[in-house]
């Protein structure tokens, strides 16, 4: 998006533009199931991202011809408000990005969901972003995970997913907007924590392998917090002390 | 029901054991679901999800077509349900009729086979989450029974999540079915359910 003739300094006194660490994410909060009509959801407020994530299914899979007598089939829609950011964002139904971020979230799904339990069906997640501010795929997920659960969906796991990048030669966790734009290289991944396996990796920009394995233990070690914030949020819903 | 609630991918056996709503890998067992561990029958109980059909269940349903032998009932279940009448049975239903049966059979994990239909005659019908049926049913019906003395109203329960209500106090009825679906996952709920009855009425 941005280019580097115009590039905006990131890093200020050796710190981020918003203060935070080079290993900090922003401040991640999650409710569990404030949706009554859907059969499971979550809202997540990741810094200035605010993200309602909802999952129907399993149900009767349409177009029938869709449908595997073997494994359920996973549908996602990842979509951006109109009011969510840059006013080019949802005006007309989905463009490239969100068919691709769409995509790209369903196939994290259908390795961890056990689809051969609901044969014939379908689970369909919606991923609406309110408020965007970068990595909102990665919050996206983080939150799709959180509404799948509470739909008493059979997972193997409860994935997250966070972006890591690069400004300069730093590697840097959960970039906001204006690193999203500026950074050298970002890249958010998907992970499953029980075995730290990976479910969606894409990137910008170029990292060496010195930097890229760096990175990635950055986001494992951060992602142990979200998957907590996950855990909790799902717990906190059906405590008793809440009601 | 008492214990910890555990969610997807989360440790529940240091060792491979076989439980419902659990899996193993490289030698421990893990929840599938968001559910309770009870601590006294170590079993993971879920607490959302669809409705998972088994023989003998007792269910309510909709005829939705007549395809002159068999009938295709919604249970509102993303498989399908049909009702084909035996040998020596006869049905005269419509699509629209209420009806309550037993499940005889699951075809291939989706399909399930349903025998012994009677008509349910007016009536309204409400939708719970079909997990939280069993409490809605009580140990050995207790609940179901406190509901129905309580309200004067006839209730068919069925394990698919709708219930058939007719006659008597439904406002109440309805009122209290609704409150134990909220409340559900919490403990001494045939004493809170006791008390909402006696001050309701």
């Amino acid at each position: 998006m941005g280019s580097s003739a115009n590039k905006p300094k990131l890093i200020i006194d050796g710190k981020r533009t918003d203060g935070r660490d080079f290993t900090e994410t922003r401040k991640i909060k999650i409710i569990a199931s404030p949706l009554k009509n859907a059969d499971g959801s979550a809202y997540i407020e990741w810094g200035n991202n605010k993200i309602l994530a909802a999952v129907h299914g399993p149900r009767e899979a349409t177009p029938r011809h869709l449908s595997d007598p073997t494994k359920a089939i996973i549908k996602c829609r990842y979509s951006m408000a109109p009011f969510s950011s840059l006013s080019e964002h949802g005006r007309s139904g989905p463009n490239r990005r969100a068919i691709e971020i769409s995509k790209v979230i369903k196939e994290v799904f259908e390795n961890v969901v056990m689809v051969n339990d609901f044969p014939g069906s379908e689970i369909a997640i919606f991923i609406e972003v309110l408020q965007g501010d970068g990595g909102t795929r990665a919050a996206g997920i983080t939150a799709a995970s959180v509404a799948l659960a509470s739909a008493g969906i059979h997972m193997r796991d409860l994935p997250y997913a966070v972006s890591v990048g690069r400004i300069d030669d730093r590697i840097t966790l959960d970039f906001n907007m204006i690193e999203d734009n500026y950074s050298d290289s970002d890249m958010p991944i998907a992970v499953a924590p029980r075995n730290n396996e990976i479910l969606l990796l894409q990137m910008d920009g170029g990292m060496t392998k010195k930097q890229m394995s760096d990175a990635l233990k950055m986001a494992i070690e951060a992602g142990k917090e979200i998957s907590d914030v996950q855990r909790a949020a799902l717990k906190k819903a059906y405590s008793t002390e809440m009601k | 029901m008492r214990g910890e609630i555990v969610t997807p991918g989360e440790i529940v056996a240091d060792n491979k054991i076989r439980m419902h709503n659990a899996f193993s890998q490289n030698g421990k067992t893990y929840s599938s679901v968001l559910g309770i561990k009870d601590e006294r029958t170590n079993e993971i109980v879920s607490l959302e999800g669809v409705w998972d059909p088994r023989p003998e269940d007792s269910v309510v349903g909709i005829v939705s077509e007549d395809r002159g032998k068999v009938y295709i009932i919604d249970l509102s279940y993303f498989g399908r349900a049909i009702l084909v009448p035996g040998k020596y049975e006869k049905y005269e239903l419509n699509p629209g009729d209420i009806i309550n049966a037993i499940i005889k059979d699951i075809e291939g994990k989706k399909t399930v086979v349903l025998k012994d239909a009677r008509v349910l005659k007016g009536g309204t019908i409400l939708s719970i989450k079909p997990k939280k049926i069993p409490r809605i049913i009580g140990k050995k019906s207790t609940m179901i029974r406190q509901i129905a003395e309580a309200t004067g109203s006839h209730i068919v329960v069925g394990m698919n999540g709708l219930i058939w209500l007719s006659g008597g106090n439904m406002q109440l009825a309805t009122e209290t079915l609704l409150k134990i679906e909220r409340e559900a996952h919490l403990s001494g709920l045939t004493e809170t359910i006791k008390n909402f009855l006696d001050e309701k009425k």
